[in-house]
């Protein structure tokens, strides 16, 4: 798979040249719509994509808001691709700019050949290859409205694209149809006043052509939504919560969905409430979540230790942003691993997952239900900012791959069978069989005070130790049972590139750029972070002489966690770390690796 | 019959107030004929939180003043549970306080004994947020849960008992007990109980407790005048005790329990049949509108 670069169609005729400039056939096109909060640049945003998809092209779409609820800057970006690229396009090839700030702001990553188009009702745009129309103006006189001037954006940005005519007014149709027929009118009327005025000077910038894809039956979704999905066939239906960014879609995605499954969502008066609302409904065999991210999770970190030495089995998605304390609400980072590899006083085993893409926030989530009701332990979904709220193109969430198993649960007739039961009963793999809370002819004691075997308080030494032994014992004895690598990139190479959660994205993106340069690199997509997975570390680094560990935070924490694991190949372990609250794009990875081959050639 | 937990020999000290919310609650219980697998204990921590090992029912040891929390997901997971938290003042009124208020907004039908002694007694008797000023040096005024609980706006059942009347204590626990299983939500009892080793207040109470069903004026259903009488009774330096709210049930349609709001069919996640292929079709339905 190759990134085609933009190319150039055949020279125009000295005549045309004078009239227009050349047209480009974009294969990866990037849109950015920047304004003030309340612009509604989203708006603008979700009619490209729909128009990408309709054309057969993967889209990625990604948000920059600050945490405020109108105003100041906002922009987001649609990437409309023959591949599939779950990451930012490096740089852009459009900013449609509602003020000169949105220029600014995004002018670093919009391409050298880029086009502003800009509403000139306000300004005058501050940037050297530009085009402006009054689009409130217009709309305003036309409509009496000038809050339409999104479409007529939305139209002129069809026209100096190239978009198929008859696909750009169904997006509108399809997009609006549910808001009445005045509003889907007064928005058809907004399409053709930006789409006249673009046609009036596109001669003079007509500059793209974007052909047909063959991505189609896809879904455009975000990890956040994703893992909702997930978590409902997965048969979670307890999830407790508390508002936080960027976590909060996942509640109010369940909010819509579980309801109708016999579940129950209560937004808890704070993260500890939520973590304990969790840990109660564990107590009566739900499968139940939370989500939050890392103010919250630092709240929850008592919970958490609770959870696993009363050998509940409870999800936490770790939906991590900028930290530490409030750091930046709405920006994206990586950098809660360490804290959670190191989780909270005293010692107790769990289970840190972390999905590569919108799809396997899907399928991972299904699994780490079944493996916290199993192991009977707290099973963290490590997600990121990127993942949870970047939308992009997956294929169909398939049923048939999902699997809801129950082994370690005892149903009432099960447990009539024994002649007693045990909530912490000794057993070689560690794991006791769990009636739950509220099964017929048994009582049970659950507590997070270290306990014997009836789950009675204990002091003894003996107990503690084995208990502690029993417990423990399950970082080793589920290795086999914990989500695998995915392998990419060329077996022979001999630069190895490790990441996890949205950076997958960039990386696929960067190893496709450096195939193209003949730089063989093979990545290792790690799912399972905790316990650290030295089965398949040690083949990897094996086949190695270096390997790059991909992360947004400082300190390079997956990197240090590999090392504290695995000293043996401390000496091939290289960073490549961002921690300016953006997500990488490819060059930021290509670049280093590219370096080291030539560096290692010489 | 399968051999599961017991409970275990109490740890109290002797003639320890909670003994009498122990016998109570053992009693209310058997009164109610409530099957030991369908009652939930969530203890707190601190002696009173001990209590779920000390009675024959489904005990769950809560983290130190998150028993709330717990016991409210308890209920919502399976409404079938009659669930009983129960913990201390310092438990329930310092670390657990944020829970305290919004247990009372959030009605599930949960029965929540608050044995208070005014002090930290596990930890050797430090001031409480019950604590009289001046008590190991407190300098801090003392709270009244009582007087808290009356001026949230709920249709909650409100009372408070003294562990050294273990009759009225019994009485009030059945009330609050049935009132939960009759889903009319929210029950919580302050109840007094001494702490003989760092705060011996047993002759003291006995002494200040008033009864404040006997009083002039007392209607539990208005918690204004209950109010009333509850200050002008602590401001004459007494204890108000009694049931201090018992909403009329036709006041309650617009405070149904939040389990009855959640769940009008009575399942709950911990019954529902999550099986994949049971619930194929739905799961395509969603997944196709959420595409």
């Amino acid at each position: 798979m190759t990134t085609p670069a933009a190319q150039t169609s055949p020279q125009p005729t000295d005549a045309e040249r004078a009239n227009r400039r050349p047209t480009k056939e974009l294969v990866d096109v990037s849109v950015i719509v920047g304004g003030q909060g309340g612009d509604g640049t989203l708006t603008v945003v979700d009619l490209v994509a729909r128009y990408f998809r309709k054309r057969g092209l993967y889209v990625y779409t990604s948000r920059n808001t600050l945490s405020r609820i109108r105003g100041g800057h906002a922009d987001a970006s649609v990437r409309g691709c023959r591949d599939p690229r779950a990451a930012i396009k490096a740089k852009a090839d459009l900013l449609l700019a509602f003020d000169q700030e949105a220029i600014d702001v995004v002018r670093s990553e919009l391409d050298p050949d880029a086009l502003v188009l800009y509403d000139s009702t306000t300004f005058k745009a501050d940037f050297p290859n530009s085009l402006g129309f009054p689009f409130a103006t217009m709309v305003g006189s036309q409509l009496g409205q000038p809050i339409y001037k999104n479409t007529a954006a939305y139209g002129a940005i069809a026209v100096l694209m190239g978009f198929d005519d008859a696909i750009t007014r169904q997006v509108i149709e399809e997009r609006f149809k549910r808001r009445g027929a005045e509003a889907l009118d007064k928005n058809l009327k907004a399409l053709e006043i930006g789409r006249s005025a673009a046609l009036e000077v596109s001669s003079a910038v007509n500059r793209w052509s974007l052909p047909e894809g063959d991505a189609h039956n896809l879904i455009l979704t975000t990890g956040n939504q994703a893992a909702a999905l997930g978590f409902v066939v997965g048969g979670g239906r307890f999830f407790a919560g508390y508002p936080i960014t960027p976590a909060t879609e996942i509640m109010e995605y369940l909010m819509k969905y579980l309801p109708n499954f016999h579940g129950v969502v209560r937004q808890g008066e704070d993260e500890l409430a939520s973590i304990n609302m969790v840990i109660g409904a564990a107590t009566t065999g739900a499968r139940a979540m939370t989500s939050t991210s890392g103010p919250g999770l630092s709240l929850m970190t008592e919970g958490i230790g609770h959870a696993s030495t009363a050998e509940l089995g409870i999800l936490v998605a770790d939906c991590q942003r900028v930290g530490p304390s409030t750091g930046q609400p709405t920006r994206h980072e990586q950098s809660d691993l360490a804290h959670l590899a190191h989780l909270g006083h005293g010692e107790y085993p769990k289970f840190i997952l972390s999905p590569g893409s919108a799809e396997d926030c899907f399928y991972l989530t299904v699994d780490a239900l079944n493996l916290a009701e199993k192991w009977r332990l707290p099973v963290i979904l490590l997600l990121d900012q990127a993942l949870c709220q970047n939308a992009s193109t997956v294929p169909a969430f398939d049923l048939s791959k999902v699997k809801v198993e129950r082994p370690s649960l005892l149903t009432a007739e099960q447990v009539a069978a024994h002649e007693t039961y045990k909530s912490y009963a000794f057993a070689p793999n560690g794991i006791s069989p769990f009636a739950p809370v509220g099964t017929a002819g048994v009582t049970s004691q659950i507590t997070g005070n270290e306990h014997d075997e009836w789950g009675h308080v204990s002091v003894n030494p003996v107990n503690r130790q084995k208990m502690m032994e029993k417990r423990m014992g399950k970082l080793t004895q589920a290795r086999d049972d914990l989500p695998r690598p995915r392998y990419f990139g060329r077996k022979e190479a001999r630069i190895g590139l490790i990441g996890f959660g949205s950076t997958s994205g960039p990386i696929l993106e960067a190893m496709d750029a450096l195939d193209a340069e003949s730089i063989p690199v093979k990545y290792l997509q790690a799912r399972t972070l905790f316990p650290v997975q030295q089965e398949t570390l040690g083949p990897f680094f094996d086949s190695v002489d270096l390997a790059f560990v991909v992360e947004h935070n400082y300190t390079g924490q997956l990197a240090r966690l590999i090392r504290e694991e695995m000293p043996q190949h401390h000496s091939k372990l290289r960073s490549i770390l961002k921690y300016d609250g953006f997500s990488f794009r490819a060059p930021d990875i290509a670049a280093p690796v590219r370096e080291a081959f030539h560096g290692a050639k010489r | 019959m399968v051999l599961s937990a017991k409970p275990t020999p109490n740890t109290w000290c002797p003639g320890c107030g909670d003994f009498g919310v122990l016998a109570a609650a053992k009693k209310a219980i058997l009164e109610l004929k409530i099957p030991t697998h369908e009652a939930v204990l969530v203890g707190g921590i601190g002696c009173s939180g001990g209590i779920h090992n000390f009675i024959d029912i489904n005990g769950v040891h809560a983290l130190h003043g998150r028993l709330l929390a717990q016991a409210v997901a308890v209920k919502l997971a399976n409404p079938h549970l009659t669930v009983i938290a129960a913990g201390g003042d310092g438990d329930g009124y310092a670390i657990g306080m944020g829970h305290f208020m919004h247990a009372f907004k959030k009605n599930a039908s949960i029965l929540y004994i608050v044995m208070n002694n005014e002090t930290y007694g596990l930890t050797k008797g430090q001031a409480s947020p019950t604590s009289r000023l001046g008590f190991e040096g407190n300098v801090e005024v003392p709270f009244d849960a009582i007087l808290t609980a009356l001026s949230i706006p709920s249709g909650a059942f409100i009372a408070r008992t003294f562990s050294g009347d273990p009759k009225t204590m019994t009485a009030v626990l059945s009330e609050a007990l049935q009132f939960n299983r009759d889903h009319r939500g929210y029950a919580f009892v302050e109840d007094l109980s001494p702490c003989v080793t760092y705060n011996d207040t047993f002759k003291e109470w006995r002494e200040k407790i008033v009864n404040i069903e006997k009083l002039p004026g007392y209607d539990p259903s208005d918690r204004s005048a209950v109010f009333r009488l509850c200050s002008e009774t602590m401001n004459a330096g007494k204890i108000p005790i009694g049931v201090m709210h018992r909403p009329k049930p036709a006041t309650e349609a617009a405070a149904n329990p939040l389990e009855l709001k959640l769940l009008p069919d009575n399942i709950g996640p911990a019954l529902a049949d999550i099986q994949l292929d049971h619930n194929l079709p739905a799961y395509q339905k969603l997944l196709a509108s959420a595409a």
